[in-house]
């Protein structure tokens, strides 16, 4: 059945007689979230004052953290040659489904080489785990599709920490999204075990002194805009655990959109978050904004990268100035053509699966093993749409 | 006989058969050029075609990526290398082998998927358009929306050159004389 266009038609009416009151409300706000910056700009030592304040009555407090640069300073794109290699992984997955006759999972990971400006053709490379059996069922807790896609991260960490073992002289290397771990599933036991894993990971890349970031395109985070509201909170308010949101519905790319030029980059910041203690020391988690479009209208992405890299100037106007050449080389629609290309590699398509399936299903047959069978739900699911006509 | 393999077979019928390589292959397939598909693993039986179509297809990062200014080498090897994106080549069936003996006739079955194609040698040129009296031509008849000049002339062309090579010079007359 279609959805029910007349009831719909009515609600989108209303919504579009809301949206010019919307509008009008969320550009005072960013005019007033613009005006805090500008004032609150060189103001760093109080900012953070305000902000232990905070954190200390609200633990899950989520917000940046500033460091030494002034909140609204710009750095323009560095004029460097690119790393040697440039690595990029991404990953997709299969999770399990009762409703197949035989549950299994895959994670695929695909990972590309780039060796900038030596006109050789790039290295792809695919890492695939087939999960089934007690694999589904591990003792700290269920395969979940939390857990699914935390080990699918997992993978493509230790994937990049493995080829970048193997190169020398100046590597970059990226993954899609951030690097922040927001998932928060029950199987709080599996969760830490793979955590630690993720870490071990990370670790790698630091000692071999790689430029690791995550890319975030289009980000809607708003964690400068929430830093700046601690400063419009009477002091009181601070010390409560649920602390106001007056700038509510103002992302961080309102702010940074004007400011930052073709190429230039943000302030370094750091993120306070329930999630910050997993990631101490040279893992703590820093992020920037950057003006990834050459030409035309700005275009931001969020970059996350570790304290290693927020830490070592060198590796950071690498980092700035490699994922500004590999945005334009995407033309007039910015994005890093080696997480593209890590993409495509990586992705698992609808007949991939039931080509596993059926290669899984034979094997077990050959070993004389039952095969179940696919839920009466999930059958007549698979036959919605699918029409057949009399033929003569 | 060559055995540089130009590419695999991905769908034919009795009459012409259409084969995907990758775009690095490009510079071995030419308009006009015979080809040969072996059908069994001691080539004892084989198709000949000739080549009456190149496709080289896009899809949307390929788009993209021609937006940008000045794309560097690595990427363009990538697209061509690495990347599912085939350059597909029609081949019209003109004959076929079975041990010694060529036949202008359409193949009695034609090639499975991906079956390998490959280029014919000058002396496999040679000896296909010498035998019989040019019958093979009346294959490419059937072809529409092709255009068929061209095809002709360059196939032509080719095979008189071999001819020529060879000391036969009024190949081309052969039809006429006989």
């Amino acid at each position: 059945m279609p959805v029910n266009y007349q009831d719909l038609q009515r609600q989108v009416r209303d919504k579009g007689r809301q949206a010019p009151a919307y509008q009008t409300r969320l550009n005072q706000a960013v005019q007033q979230a613009e005006q805090i910056l500008d004032s609150q700009s060189h103001r760093l030592d109080e900012l953070r004052h305000r902000l232990e304040r905070a954190r200390q009555a609200n633990p899950a407090l989520r917000c940046a953290i500033p460091l030494d640069d002034a909140l609204n300073a710009t750095f323009p794109q560095p004029h460097l040659p690119p790393p040697r290699v440039l690595l990029a992984a991404d990953g997709s997955q299969i999770n399990p489904s009762r409703h197949d006759p035989l549950p299994f999972g895959v994670i695929n990971v695909g990972a590309i080489r780039i060796l900038p400006g030596t006109a050789q053709a790039p290295a792809e490379i695919i890492e695939s785990q087939l999960l089934c059996f007690d694999e589904l069922y591990p003792p700290e807790g269920a395969l979940t599709e939390e857990i699914v896609a935390l080990r699918r991260d997992l993978n493509e960490r230790k994937t990049l920490a493995k080829l970048a073992q193997a190169e020398s002289g100046t590597v970059v290397a990226l993954t899609d999204g951030p690097l922040e771990l927001f998932r928060d599933p029950s199987e709080r036991s599996l969760f830490e075990m793979l955590l630690e894993d993720y870490r071990a990971a990370l670790q790698e890349l630091v000692e071999l002194n790689v430029a690791a970031a995550g890319y975030v395109d289009k980000p809607a985070s708003d964690l400068v805009v929430r830093l700046l509201e601690l400063t419009l909170l009477p002091g009181d308010a601070l010390s409560q655990p649920h602390q106001a949101r007056p700038l509510r519905g103002v992302v961080d790319v309102e702010l940074f959109r004007s400011r930052l030029a073709s190429g230039e980059r943000s302030a370094v910041f750091a993120i306070q978050s329930p999630s910050a203690r997993h990631f101490p020391a040279m893992l703590a988690l820093h992020f920037f904004y950057l003006n990834v479009n050459l030409r035309g209208k700005p275009y931001l992405a969020r970059v996350e990268f570790p304290a290693w890299v927020a830490k070592n100037p060198d590796l950071l106007d690498l980092l700035h100035a490699t994922l500004l050449m590999q945005c334009c080389q995407m033309g007039n629609r910015p994005y890093p053509y080696a997480l593209h290309r890590a993409h495509e590699v990586a992705l698992v398509s609808r007949e991939e699966r039931q080509q596993l399936s059926n290669m899984l299903a034979l094997e077990l047959h050959r070993q004389g093993v039952r095969v179940g069978e696919t839920s009466h739900k999930q059958v007549h699911k698979d036959q919605l749409g699918k029409r057949t006509r009399y033929v003569k | 006989m060559t055995t540089i393999e130009m590419g695999k077979l991905l769908r034919a019928a009795a009459t012409g058969c259409v084969v995907g390589c990758r775009v690095s292959q490009i510079d071995v397939p030419a308009l006009g050029g015979m080809v040969r598909i072996p059908l069994d693993a001691e080539a004892s039986q084989q198709v000949y075609g000739l080549i009456y179509d190149i496709h080289i297809d896009d899809d949307g990062l390929v788009r993209q990526l021609v937006t940008a200014e000045g794309v560097p080498q690595e990427v363009i090897l990538d697209n061509r290398i690495n990347r599912n994106v085939p350059l597909e080549i029609s081949v019209v069936f003109i004959g076929h082998r079975q041990g010694e003996r060529i036949f202008h006739s359409l193949p009695p079955r034609p090639p499975l998927t991906l079956d390998a194609l490959y280029p014919c040698s000058p002396e496999e040129l040679r000896c296909f358009s010498n035998a019989g009296n040019l019958g093979y031509l009346r294959h490419l008849l059937r072809l529409e929306e092709v255009p068929l000049g061209e095809l002709v002339a360059a196939h032509l062309q080719q095979a008189a050159a071999v001819q020529q090579q060879a000391g036969n010079p009024t190949w081309w007359s052969k039809p006429c004389v006989n």
